[in-house]
């Protein structure tokens, strides 16, 4: 798996979260989306560790600036 | 559960939306399921979806503890408002609740909470010695463990009348000490289980609660756990007990208001036995501890006896010829129950919805006050459409499974088991012996003399306190205001010299009825202002009125009083009650759709006679 079919899964998930359709890109993060709140974060966090089995690290998460860096993030665990 | 489906509902504005999220939210199991509802619910918020039935007042209820309160807010919130009891929440800050509690000037006493949530720190509840220390001090430092709980808790309320819920400790669920863990109070599993144990045993009315032990019990003590959420963002257990805590939070808040169902209603075929008696025969049913499937049917009726003896009450409705019905329970050596176990007997081939009104007509309850038990869903589905009031459990294809079924309905919790409750099924009889023997007397005096009936009047008194409340939260029909209350309120107006509370007992040759009527009223000037009469609808009839009326007189008068006032607030259950007043010889001063005031000079006010002796009244010293 590389960065782009990460966040093409990871599309998948925000579809069934959000509302308004976001639409991701590496660079995009959660300044940019209104819905994105600290609520929605812990859902995503879930959700993702669901769909990707995988457990991130005590306090690895809050150092991913944007969706690029949280799939890579993502792969790292995935290795 | 369909996230989509909700969504569109909500995109294309549809009010159905509402319906559909309390359903998801009952099914839904996962914490991101709850969440995305949850989230789902603000943005129909947001967008002002109209949502149909009526707007209650808000709960104030305040969420304090050790621990981050966040996102156990947002679940809380959302499964009190889906279940039809909003809440308006105050949070206090990480474990803070000590500096909050303690504080007069905190914003917890500015908020004034009528229900308040906390978690105490699990930090805290831990032997801070040796393991080796002799038992005595481990015991002790475990008692002021509780006792520093209830300190608190003790404040809170006093300071705020509100319930209280408290949440207890979850116990370790990892093999640190392995087997000596059991054989230390110093351990955690031992402290903490000791802790919960005494908390539990001392509460008083107004603690409730919340057993975190039990539920990651139930929940699997390892999922309970999630030490990377305590590290990350302080949170209390892993997200999925979360989820469990804060559906028991709900439960809580709800059944502060709402009453227990009172009638467990019961089919008969493949329910109480297996097979179809008009087809097998007596002989022919499986029930009884000759087979595995008999032994779950027997096992099944032994359970049902275990609910009746804390107090619920029995009945059968069943599509079936009754001669023939009854005989398996007169007959049958293997059966559990028995005919007199039951109040109501309905054995025919009407509609299960019209039996059931029927029967509730005769016991003198409200359809709600039902709930019904079937293994065939075409008639819970009848049951559902034709009588939605009527709780209904649809039983499972595995017998072996229906004790499990009626242990997790929920509908049959005792908020406390009092003494009146075991005595029930026993009172409900001899009611039917007293309408044999009315039905044999014509004159109605006589009667009445017959039944050599004694009441007892009493102030309101603490050790009342379960037992009055459980009647205000339950009386519909006799009602006349359906103010409710709870065993706070009920403190809280003891110890204003303003109210007057008092209630009456009645006793007659057949048995004790109990507890069975309650009046609030309030005097201010010279006008004693009734905000509360409600009477049992098993003594109607029965001059209990009468007396009560003669009793609040009686204290007006003593209080210098020329007047007593009166209010009718109409309900779909009290139309019974809408004439009271005017038949009691009160005036009526005003009126509208959904209210009616009245008034009593007492100077033309005459002591009713009636055939009951008084052997106690209110504010009397005895």
């Amino acid at each position: 798996m590389n960065q782009t079919e990460v966040i093409a899964k990871l599309q998948m998930i925000f579809d069934d979260l959000f509302l308004e359709p976001v639409h991701l890109t590496p660079d995009i993060s959660a300044k940019d989306v209104p819905e994105w709140d600290s609520l929605t974060h812990i859902s995503l966090l879930l959700a993702v560790e669901k769909a990707f089995a995988i457990r991130f690290r005590v306090g690895e998460v809050e150092n991913a600036r944007n969706v690029g860096e949280f799939a890579d993030l993502i792969l790292k665990r995935l290795e | 559960m369909n996230g989509t489906e909700i969504k569109t509902l909500l995109l294309s504005g549809d009010s159905q939306f509402w319906d559909r999220l309390a359903e998801a939210t009952r099914e839904a199991s996962g914490f991101e399921q709850l969440f995305l509802l949850s989230s789902l619910r603000k943005k129909a918020h947001a967008r002002s979806l109209p949502r149909p039935g009526v707007v209650q007042d808000k709960i104030r209820l305040a969420l304090l503890g050790g621990y981050s309160l966040y996102p156990l807010r947002e679940l809380v919130e959302h499964i009190c408002e889906t279940e039809g009891f909003p809440c308006e929440l105050w949070l206090g800050d990480f474990d803070n609740y000590i500096a909050e509690i303690t504080d007069p000037g905190s914003g917890l006493y500015t908020f004034a909470p009528q229900v308040a949530l906390l978690l105490p720190s699990e930090h805290r509840c831990r032997y801070p010695g040796k393991l080796t220390d002799p038992r005595a001090l481990q015991q002790a430092e475990a008692g002021r463990v509780v006792d520093s709980i209830l300190e608190l808790v003790r404040t809170l309320h006093e300071k705020t009348r509100a319930e209280i819920i408290v949440t207890n400790f979850r116990l370790p669920a990892r093999h640190d000490l392995g087997a000596y863990r059991s054989r230390t109070l110093g351990s955690d599993w031992s402290f903490r289980k000791w802790v919960n144990l005494e908390l539990g045993l001392s509460a008083p009315p107004y603690l409730h609660i919340c057993d975190l032990e039990f539920l990651a019990h139930r929940h699997g003590g390892l999922r309970a756990h999630d030490a990377r959420g305590w590290f990350e963002s302080k949170q209390p257990c892993s997200p999925e007990l979360l989820v469990e805590v804060a559906r028991e939070v709900a439960h809580l808040i709800g059944s502060l208001r709402r009453a227990p169902k009172k009638v467990l209603v019961l089919d008969l075929d493949n329910t109480l036995w297996g097979g179809v008696v008009a087809d097998d025969g007596v002989e022919g049913i499986e029930i009884g501890d000759t087979s595995p499937r008999g032994e779950a049917f027997k096992a099944f009726q032994k359970y049902i006896v275990s609910l009746k003896d804390r107090g619920t009450l029995l009945a059968v409705c069943s599509k079936n010829d009754e001669a023939k019905a009854k005989e398996v329970f007169a007959k049958h050596p293997e059966m559990v129950l028995r005919l007199d176990d039951f109040v109501s007997f309905q054995a025919n081939w009407e509609p299960k919805s019209e039996n059931l009104r029927k029967m509730a007509g005769e016991l003198n309850l409200g359809l709600d006050s039902l709930a019904f038990v079937d293994d065939n869903p075409a008639e819970i589905e009848i049951v559902r459409q034709f009588a939605p009031e009527v709780a209904t459990i649809l039983l499972g294809p595995d017998p072996s499974e229906y004790v499990t079924q009626l242990e997790d309905c929920r509908l049959f919790e005792p908020h406390a088991i009092t003494s009146e409750d075991v005595e029930r099924t026993a009172n409900y009889h001899s009611e039917s012996r007293r309408k044999a023997l009315f039905a044999s007397v014509t004159d109605m005096g006589a009667y009445l003399r017959s039944l050599e009936m004694e009441a007892s009047i009493g102030e309101f008194a603490p050790m009342d306190v379960r037992r009055l409340a459980q009647l205000i939260n339950k009386s519909n029909q006799f009602n006349l205001t359906t103010r409710r209350r709870t065993e706070a309120d009920l403190l809280a107006l003891m110890s204003d010299p303003d109210y007057i509370g008092f209630s009456a007992r009645l006793k007659d040759r057949f048995g004790d009825h109990g507890l069975i009527s309650i009046v609030i009223a309030r005097k201010t000037g010279d006008t004693i202002g009734i905000d509360t009469w409600l009477m049992s609808c098993r003594v109607l009839k029965r001059q209990v009125e009468d007396e009560v009326l003669n009793e609040l007189a009686r204290l007006a008068k003593e209080r210098g009083c020329v007047r007593i006032t009166g209010v009718y607030l109409r309900t779909a259950k009290n139309e019974m009650v809408r004439d009271f007043y005017e038949n009691m010889g009160f005036t009526l001063t005003a009126e509208d759709e959904n209210s009616r005031e009245f008034e009593l000079a007492l100077e033309k006010f005459e002591t009713l006679p009636t055939r009951i002796k008084i052997t106690r009244r209110a504010y009397e010293p005895n």
